[in-house]
């Protein structure tokens, strides 16, 4: 089958991947990979929302906190946005939350965002199977599960 | 000439007051040993003897206007003695419909500074002792206001934010991820969880926040660094575009975290991005709750 | 026992002494600009020139946070163990008199209908050993509540300082007796030093407790619209409760996730909008004047009628730390003079 998946799962540090991604664009786009039998790597954990402008900085913060290596958050195209304008919303949001999280140290090979629509299944399996391997050379997030034992 | 404003202040309380339609003048005031200035609340014109103005009033009493305070509201419409600072915070509050603009009096006050602490005050307003954001303050002259109390300053800050508070936002700027990972986690870690920073800042008005929502529970009361970092990072974000760099939060912060450094931090981030300055303007919208097709999209894959 | 004599240039000995069995000596240092009790291993470490440090040597008797319990759930089954505190000797050295006069009161709430082991076994192993003060602030007033600046009230052992900077030791309890003579060799026996005079901290004019107590028991004066008045610029955060050294609320969490985790317990304050608020929905103590009358109450009416012990002991915390400098004094001063 495909390449990525087979024999790469013995072993070693397996990352875990949080994705928050919205209902109309992004999971359609999941779907259709898994519908159209595409493997890739399975480190990834998807939460679905309605859309991304719904996706609080908060849960970005609870997913590294509740152990998560790396982070995606992904949705429609600008100008796709199934509320016409939520992605914009986010957009925004992240501009600014990428910067607060960047002066605070934490690496922004950890956090990534992307948009994604419905029919491109191909660049989601891209997209997953990059910042998993990207994750997987920085490691596990070992200064978010430190401060476990401060 | 500063006896001249506490005595014009006081004359234009008393008129006020005794004309009838603003019923409490919120301002400062000695405490019984005069080493320190508290707010205090006029609701009769024979009291306005109390009031006062000196670089010791550091409170940002546009605090006292918010949804946070019924009993105040109460009380009836308030004339608010503001300096420049004050007012921006108060034009991003109108600017979120917490306040109607002509619901309350402005009494805008010519400054030339406050102390960064009250215990500072030797008898001199020295530059030392002054806050980063007084070095950089352009409204010495109330920008809003209905009353103008004071002589027209003369005062240019300088073109480029300067100053300990951004000298040291520049130094974390060049350190390397984990340096600053470091320093955060050092100062976030003694954080005690008094909510005093939310409590004094007049734009953390949530009637109930986030911190206070269990089931589940998002961010964690205990006072250890992992629900310390959340707490911090959850309330620079919900600030962002909308602080006015009044600087009380880390005033009133028990434990010396330096606060302003992530605000101001968020603050040059959102002027570079979206072109906003908070508190100038009480009729544009705040940066976070719109937004341009042409925002910057290059971190996005 | 008849005083003893310590030499400021031994405590580094001290420090090593106790450190090298696992305890914890705590002293005041420096940290973020500030003086606060934090365990040291160095001498060089200390501070020796502060009126109080900022925060209440409560916190190691009563941790801020505590995991109290830890469970697991599986399918069908939740296992719920406690947590077994392990204390360690902790000296605390350079405790106020007005602190060490605040352990009795958390002892009495802390031992009241249940005997908290948490609070008990970390008191057991302390050893509070003050020095008395020689200088004040104008927000002390340990002298208005009935304390002093040399008041012996809840130490082991009274340090007084000498014009030599060294100490005039006084044994208060047997816990202290014994202490000395574990380290003999650093508590010398030269008895003939003069002390110090100690601060002259006068009591505030105006201040009358027995008026107070009147007026705080007459439950007609509950309603007065002086606590409007009073506390209409608190604010309504928990600096003060957090700073107070007899405050003692807390609350229970749990924090984990849906397979294990653990229940906490941490320090809480009335002065939050949220802290008597019930599952109904319905909050008693809904909006700010009735969480400062609590508190006012609590320290001088509530808590030392039930259990005969300070409710403030005037160190004076929540004036300095207050955002909006409301000063429990000047509240005292008006009730005072009440009708």
């Amino acid at each position: 089958m495909s390449s990525h998946t087979q024999h790469e799962q013995t072993g070693g540090f397996e990352p875990k991947i949080v994705a928050f991604v919205c209902n109309w664009c992004t999971y359609a786009g999941a779907d259709l990979a898994g519908t159209s039998r595409m493997e890739y790597k399975p480190n990834v954990r998807i939460i679905k929302l309605p859309c991304t402008g719904r996706i609080d900085p908060l849960f970005i913060i609870k997913a590294f906190e509740k152990g998560a290596d790396g982070v995606l958050v992904s949705g429609c195209h600008p100008g796709d946005c199934h509320y016409t304008t939520g992605n914009y919303h986010a957009r925004r949001r992240w501009i600014a939350f990428k910067s607060l999280l960047e002066f605070t140290g934490i690496d922004m090979k950890r956090l990534h965002f992307s948009w994604v629509s419905a029919s491109e299944a191909i660049k989601w399996v891209d997209l997953v199977n990059n910042i998993t391997d990207e994750v997987k050379k920085l490691g596990p997030f070992v200064e978010y599960k430190e401060l476990n034992e401060r | 000439m500063n006896d001249n404003m506490e005595n014009t202040l006081r004359q234009k309380a008393k008129e006020l007051l005794e004309k009838g339609d603003v019923k409490v003048v919120i301002g400062y005031g000695w405490n019984k040993k005069k080493s320190h200035t508290a707010p205090v609340f006029i609701t009769k014109p024979e009291d306005v003897e109390k009031l006062v103005f000196n670089p010791l009033c550091v409170n940002n009493l546009s605090l006292y206007l918010t949804k946070k305070f019924p009993d105040i509201k109460a009380l009836g419409k308030p004339a608010i003695v503001a300096k420049g600072c004050d007012i921006k915070t108060i034009a991003v509050l109108i600017s979120e419909s917490q306040i109607k603009r002509e619901d309350i009096v402005i009494i805008g006050m010519t400054c030339n500074g406050v102390v960064y602490r009250q215990e500072l005050w030797k008898g001199e307003l020295k530059p030392e002792i002054m806050p980063t954001k007084c070095h950089n303050c352009d409204v010495r002259n109330p920008h809003i206001a209905d009353i103008i109390v004071g002589e027209k300053v003369n005062f240019t800050p300088p073109a480029e934010p300067t100053g300990m508070v951004f000298d040291k936002i520049k130094e974390l700027d060049k350190k390397s991820g984990a340096e600053r990972w470091n320093f955060w986690l050092e100062h976030f870690s003694r954080c005690i969880k008094c909510y005093a920073c939310r409590q004094i800042c007049p734009l953390c008005y949530c009637e109930r926040c986030i911190a206070e929502k269990n089931m589940p529970q998002w961010i964690e009361t205990s006072s250890h660094p992992r629900g310390n970092l959340a707490w911090n990072l959850k309330r620079a974000m919900d600030l962002s575009g909308r602080c006015t760099f009044c600087g009380e939060c880390e005033r009133v912060c028990p434990v010396n975290i330096p606060l302003n450094l992530v605000n101001q931090k968020l603050a040059l981030v959102v002027k570079d991005a979206f072109g906003h300055k908070a508190g100038y303007d009480e009729k544009v919208h705040p940066p976070m709750i719109v937004f341009n097709m042409e925002d910057t999209e290059d971190f996005i894959k | 026992m008849a005083n003893k004599f310590l030499k400021k240039e031994t405590i580094g000995k001290l420090i090593d002494a106790l450190t090298s069995e696992g305890s914890i000596f705590v002293a005041p240092k420096m940290d973020a600009r500030q003086v606060v009790y934090a365990p040291v291993s160095r001498m060089e470490e200390i501070v020796f020139d502060y009126i109080v440090p900022r925060n209440p040597f409560k916190e190691f008797l009563f941790p801020q946070t505590e995991p109290i319990a830890v469970f697991t759930i599986a399918k069908e089954a939740v296992d719920m163990k406690g947590v077994e505190v392990n204390a360690k000797e902790t000296v605390i050295f350079g405790s106020r008199p007005c602190d060490a006069a605040s352990v009795a009161s958390l002892r009495s709430v802390f031992n009241w209908d249940l005997k908290d082991e948490f609070y008990n076994r970390r008191e057991d192993k302390a050893v509070v050993m003050s020095v008395a003060c020689t200088k004040a602030d104008d927000a002390c007033f340990c002298t208005t509540v009935n304390l002093a600046p040399d008041s012996p009230a809840g130490s082991d052992i009274l340090l007084k300082e000498t014009e030599s900077g060294d100490y005039v030791v006084e044994v208060i309890t047997d816990k202290g007796k014994k202490f000395a003579e574990r380290f003999g060799n650093i508590f010398e026996d030269v008895s003939a030093k003069k002390a110090k005079p100690a601060a002259d901290v006068k009591r505030i004019k105006g201040i009358d407790e027995k008026k107070i107590k009147e007026w705080l028991k007459d439950t007609k004066n509950y309603e007065n619209p002086l606590w409007a008045e009073l506390s209409r610029k608190c604010i309504g955060c928990g600096a003060c409760t957090f700073a107070c050294p007899t405050c003692h609320c807390f609350d229970i969490v749990d924090e984990g996730s849906a397979f294990e985790g653990e229940r906490i317990k941490n320090w809480d304050a009335c002065q939050f909008e949220f802290f008597t608020l019930h599952t109904s929905g319905h909050n008693p103590r809904d909006t700010q004047y009735k969480r400062w009358r609590n508190r006012f109450m609590c320290k001088f009416n509530f808590y030392p009628n039930k259990f005969k012990s300070y409710g403030c002991v005037g160190c004076g915390r929540c004036i300095r730390v207050c955002p909006v400098r409301l000063d429990i004094t000047e509240v005292m001063a008006t009730i005072s003079v009440m009708e």
